[in-house]
């Protein structure tokens, strides 16, 4: 049975405003179906803000009507109260500033921003990025928050002990309003624990090992399950671990994965299983890597092809990666055949500005974007019929959407492919 | 009375319909096209098949967090399935019982995927926490 404090009592019976109560009663319904006995008091959202794809279900020019619905599940308008939480800003559909490169009409550009006003008069920073935690978004260990996006999820919780669950979109929205989330899941410690050991019997270096790694294991593993990382012959850096994250919340759904030697939870194997038996242990080696290599380039096409569309940076590219897409670039140009976009968060790439590392990539003739991608904009450029990726995540979902060839590949791969114009196979 | 597996209510109300069983997790973001309910993810044992109006028992959720809002979008197409099933719940699956509001069970005592098929016509009773099989598939 759920319990609540007299202040979540207040505020369920409307004390503190109807959306807050909206909100909250929601909470408690999600709360009830997890089977939690208390809540849990969030500090920090990452919510999903604006004119996204799969709010055209309600075939509504109505924002107010749209986000009632769609977030708050209510038929009823709701008022615009204050997020109670620190709230910041997920991607969203467009670039909201050079959206006319990625193919986004004015008309569409303005509608957007009617929904980003929406949420900025209620106290959200709208920073627009995929990577919050290298935007000002870094909960502490144990700070309970909510994220909208999977891999930060997994990695708040993994590298610096942060609690979240991947509740969500409707429940990022319900607590930033209210301030609570169910005190369940990845919200108590003794959850936490790794369930399934991975010996890593392979040489992981480069991102495209790290991303191929989070894919072969999100693969291998079951429902429910905590993966312990372990026998890692190097150590990853920051760039590698959003890889390894994104790629395994693609192909199952963890929230916590300990790597032994850098969780804080798991300074050893003992403890990162809790000092228990794991369920079961797997070992990963090269062929492993191999085939996730092969699922992510299934194609009919066989043969060397003229490529279309190159898409770089999910998750959003940091300013380092920035650095070393500029170095790749400079001097070089892109094919005629080929446009390049390099994705990244709108904070950071006024940090390449400055460093002129965006004036080096364009001068190639690619375009640096940011605030969103391929998959959650659904926008390739006009007649796109081939599409390569140096991400597992956005390979493996553009898939089953678009009528196109998906290849997937390295960062100098996909680098090199644009200047000739020609995916190798 | 058909056989009735035993569990807890994590969302109120009572539905029947078709099941649909899976071992295996379903992505919600392409994995369930929210237009017509027709799940979408390539290679999954539903691949085709359509949820709307189903009684849904899988695993669990997988993939983006974006997970209940396409059951969710489904629900405000009249596409998402009139009940659902988990034997244990996760985060994705507990929001997407809220934002559907179709009557859910979980926790159940027996393994319901040993137990029920595709095809069965079932009863998902997320009053009193059970799932009850009215016709086997075929019989």
């Amino acid at each position: 049975m759920l319990r609540l404090t007299d202040y979540e009592q207040e505020m369920l019976n409307g004390k503190y405003g109807k959306l807050k109560e909206c909100a909250l009663k929601k909470i408690v319904e999600y709360a009830n179906a997890l089977n939690a006995e208390e809540l849990a008091e969030v500090t920090m959202a990452h919510i999903f803000c604006g004119n996204h794809g799969y709010l055209n279900v309600m075939k509504s020019d109505n924002v107010e009507e749209i986000i009632s619905q769609m977030q708050y599940c209510s038929d009823e308008l709701l008022p615009q109260e204050k997020f109670l939480a620190y709230a910041q800003s997920d991607c969203g559909p467009i670039d909201t500033i050079n959206y006319s490169k990625m193919g986004v009409t004015n008309e569409e550009a303005r509608k957007n921003q009617e929904f980003l006003e929406y949420y900025k008069k209620q106290g959200a920073n709208i920073v627009g990025t995929c990577v919050p935690y290298m935007c000002g978004f870094i909960p502490l260990a144990g700070e309970h928050y909510v994220s909208s996006e999977s891999h930060a999820v997994t990695l708040m919780n993994s590298l610096w002990s942060a609690c979240g669950n991947s509740d969500g979109l409707e429940a990022g929205f319900w607590s930033a309003v209210c301030g609570r989330t169910p005190k369940w899941g990845n919200h108590i410690k003794e959850n936490r624990k790794g369930t399934h050991v991975f010996n890593i019997l392979c040489d992981i270096e480069s991102s495209m090992d790290w991303d191929l790694l989070g894919y072969t294991i999100g693969r291998k593993l079951p429902t429910h399950s905590i993966p312990v990382i372990n026998g890692l012959t190097t150590r990853p850096n920051i760039f590698n671990i959003k890889y390894f994250f994104a790629a395994m919340a693609t192909t199952s759904g963890p929230e916590m994965c300990h790597i032994v030697g850098i969780s804080p939870e798991a300074p050893d194997l003992e403890t990162a299983l809790g000092g228990k038996e794991p369920v079961s242990t797997i070992n990963i080696r090269a062929c492993d890597l191999q085939e996730s290599f092969e699922i992510l380039n299934i194609n009919e096409n066989k043969n060397d092809t003229k490529i279309d569309y190159i898409s770089m940076g999910c998750p959003h590219y940091s300013i380092e990666e920035l650095r070393q897409i500029a170095n790749l670039l400079d001097g070089k140009k892109i094919s005629n055949n080929t446009v390049l976009h390099i994705w990244t968060a709108p904070p950071i790439k006024y940090t390449a500005d400055s460093c002129g590392y965006t004036e080096t990539i364009e001068n190639s003739g690619a375009i640096v974007l940011t605030g969103t991608c391929p998959l959650t904009s659904g926008k390739m450029p006009e007649n796109t019929k081939t599409v390569a990726f140096d991400s597992a995540k956005q390979a493996h979902y553009i898939k089953p959407n678009k009528n196109v060839e998906v290849y997937y590949g390295s960062i100098e791969k996909c680098i090199n492919s644009a200047i000739k114009g020609i995916w190798e196979v | 009375m058909g056989i009735r597996i035993y569990g807890r209510s994590a969302f109120r109300g009572i539905a029947r319909g078709k099941a649909l069983v899976s071992r295996e997790t379903i992505q919600g973001w392409s994995g369930i096209d929210e237009e017509t309910g027709i799940i979408v993810e390539i290679g999954h044992p539903f691949e085709g098949l359509c949820i709307t109006g189903s009684i849904l028992i899988i695993s669990g959720g997988k993939g983006s967090n974006g997970w209940s809002c396409h059951f969710h979008a489904a629900k405000i197409s009249g596409k998402c399935p009139a009940g659902m099933v988990f034997p244990k719940m996760d985060s994705r699956t507990g929001v997407a019982a809220v934002v559907t509001g179709v009557p859910v069970v979980t926790d159940l005592e027996e393994d319901v995927f040993d137990i029920v098929k595709t095809g069965d016509y079932v009863e998902v009773n997320g009053d009193e926490g059970y799932i009850e099989i009215i016709d086997k598939e075929g019989e």
